[in-house]
């Protein structure tokens, strides 16, 4: 009795030990996002203070108008969003297809080949990035967009990995029937696979899309002040005549910058949680 | 044509048409459908990486296209007497082994504490999740605010508790710390996300049965979950190291955004790969760049090699034969 009695008191310990390590950690998290917010809404004097003021005095609504009048924003957002969301959808359907073939065709060097992609997920990006922007440079590319559209014509190793995994377990008699219907390998893939895959393909669409719209490297490589992406533009945007920096106007722009991604994610979640295999074999 | 769609083809056997076999057709379909990523594979990876390392073995500037030299191994033997080269891998050892333990375990446990029957999972899931996916760029603009040295949250919030306010630099003296606070912040999510992934396939049978075994909670963890655990641990820590030694970003940005409003980061986070970073971008010395490239690349590929080698002394692989019985 009394040995289970301390049992029970010791579940009743860990049990509030695991949630109280669970709200701690929810708000370290959240710090970070919140001070980010609530400092967008500041006037710069007010920006680090001590003792601590959370919130501001009075909300300078104007720090998100400035965002807009300092630089051409939206113009920067929407070039970053078209660039990422095309890009993701070239990867995304290259990737999708070289998964296919890898998922579902034993051929004469199949095997080899798709050890090479897995090969290429442990290869550091960075020792290809810099000799690539020294190829597109000697290219001319510089400055243009093609960087990003090419590099997705390839399709990514990452990607390809999860869509051959996905297709991997996909169940045989779909094709069969297809293929009895009269449909080519080609046909297959467009009609049966890639239709059956649409939560790969949205979680697919998502990363490459969000990888672009947050990366700073690779815009800040290539690209020049007047043509760069919403990731470089942040830090170099919002300075006053003097050239220094307008902290709370960066701070506006920058919750604007992740308020896409939040709401994407949100979006997303469902759509990544629905039944996936299931689908496929009631289809 | 019309009529090919409409007669069923025969599955197996091999049917003579256009010459080729049913399985010399299905190769040849094969390399149709890879053949975007082989190209890709050749001009984008394969390329670059050959050009990268004839590169390193030339004095090529960016510009002496017409009067390059070749000039051996200078460049690599001139790494060995870079001062700024043996700093800055000592700094990005120190970075990984503070970087990636921490990671590790602390996403780890808090997968673990959410693989419990715990109320609000989804929730702190999605919290947890949350700084994933914030963007470099933005995340640095807000740990500003805490980091900062006079006044910053985290300083303010320490001088609490001292008789005297505190201002440590976590974005100058100690911007490696600082660095790793914002490095942790951002990987938890992705790092729990796929330890929690593997917790879920562990089957509830073997915790079960070591339970009525009479083991109590920390014996199952440590006998059962932590064993069938450690290929993701070993998959994770692979990832981690390789990243953890092309670390570029987050020290250009303490550096870019202002915090340091100096064109170098902070010694204490000069990390191997804004040391090559610099040798390129700024000093325009494409030779000596990519060697040092290069050799971050030998020096991965041994690390990893270890830890592959070392697999077979902590890594449980017995799980698929055993799951079979």
């Amino acid at each position: 009795m009394d040995a289970q009695q301390s049992g029970w008191l010791m579940k009743r310990i860990s049990r509030f030990l695991g949630y109280l390590i669970l709200i701690l950690t929810s708000l370290v998290l959240i710090a970070p996002v919140f001070f980010m917010v609530v400092s967008s809404f500041k006037v710069d004097a007010e920006y680090l203070s001590f003792p601590i003021r959370i919130f501001p005095k009075i909300a300078q609504w104007q720090n998100y108008k400035l965002v807009f009048t300092m630089t051409p924003f939206a113009k920067i957002a929407l070039r970053t969003a078209l660039l990422a969301i095309s890009t993701a959808t070239i990867t995304a359907f290259v990737s999708s297809m070289v998964g296919y073939a890898f998922a579902r065709f034993n051929v004469p060097g199949s095997k080899r080949l798709f050890g090479i992609v897995v090969a290429m997920l442990i290869v550091p990006f960075i020792v290809i990035l810099i000799p690539q922007f020294i190829l597109y440079s000697k290219l001319k590319l510089t400055n243009t967009y093609w960087p990003w559209i090419l590099g997705a014509l390839g399709g990514s190793p990452f990607y390809i990995f999860m869509f051959r995994q996905f297709f991997l377990g996909f169940p045989k008699e779909l094709e069969d029937a297809a293929e009895v219907d009269g449909c080519g390998p080609f046909g297959i893939y467009w009609r049966i696979f890639l239709p059956n895959a649409k939560p790969v393909f949205a979680t697919v669409m998502i990363f490459a899309t969000n990888g672009v719209w947050g990366d700073y490297l690779t815009p800040l490589l290539y690209l020049s002040n007047s043509k760069t992406l919403l990731g470089v533009a942040l830090t170099t945007a919002f300075r006053n005549p003097q050239g220094i920096e307008i902290k709370t106007v960066t701070l506006a722009a920058s919750v604007l910058y992740i308020v896409p991604l939040i709401i994407t994610f949100f979006l997303a979640q469902k759509q990544i949680l629905k039944g996936v295999v299931t689908s496929g074999l009631k289809g | 044509m019309a009529t090919e769609t409409l007669t069923p083809q025969p599955i197996y056997g091999q049917v003579k048409k256009a010459g080729l076999t049913r399985s010399q057709k299905r190769t040849l379909t094969f390399y149709t459908l890879v053949l975007p990523w082989i190209i890709g594979f050749i001009f984008l990876s394969v390329f670059p990486l050959v050009v990268g390392l004839l590169t390193s073995f030339t004095n090529y500037d960016g510009l002496n296209l017409e009067t390059i030299k070749f000039v051996g191994m200078r460049n690599y033997a001139r790494a060995f007497d870079d001062a700024d080269v043996s700093f800055s891998l000592m700094r990005t050892v120190l970075w990984g082994l503070l970087n990636l333990p921490l990671w590790l375990i602390v996403s780890f446990t808090l997968a673990l504490i959410l693989n419990q029957d715990v109320k609000g999972r989804g929730i702190f899931r999605t919290i947890f999740y949350l700084p994933s996916l914030i963007p470099a760029t933005a995340a640095i603009t807000a740990w500003r605010i805490i980091l900062e040295r006079n006044f910053g949250m985290l300083n303010n919030f320490i001088s609490l508790f001292t008789p005297e306010p505190i201002a440590i630099g976590w974005l100058s003296d100690y911007s490696l710390q600082g660095m790793t606070g914002v490095a942790l912040w951002g990987g938890l999510g992705s790092g729990m996300i796929i330890f929690l992934a593997g917790l879920q396939g562990i089957p509830d049978e073997l915790k079960e049965a070591a339970r009525i075994d009479g083991a109590n909670g920390l014996q199952v963890f440590r006998h059962i979950t932590l064993p069938l655990m450690t290929p993701v641990i070993f998959f994770q820590l692979v990832l981690g190291l390789i990243g953890a030694f092309q670390q570029l970003n987050l020290p250009l940005l303490f550096t870019r955004v202002g915090i340091a409003s100096a064109s170098v980061p902070p010694r204490p986070i000069y990390l191997y790969m804004i040391h090559t970073w610099s040798q390129i971008m700024d000093q325009g010395r494409y030779g000596y760049g990519t060697a040092l490239l290069w050799m971050l690349f030998i020096g991965i590929l041994i690390l990893t090699g270890i830890v592959f080698w070392s697999e077979k002394y902590w890594v449980y692989t017995g799980a698929a034969e055993e799951g079979g019985k």
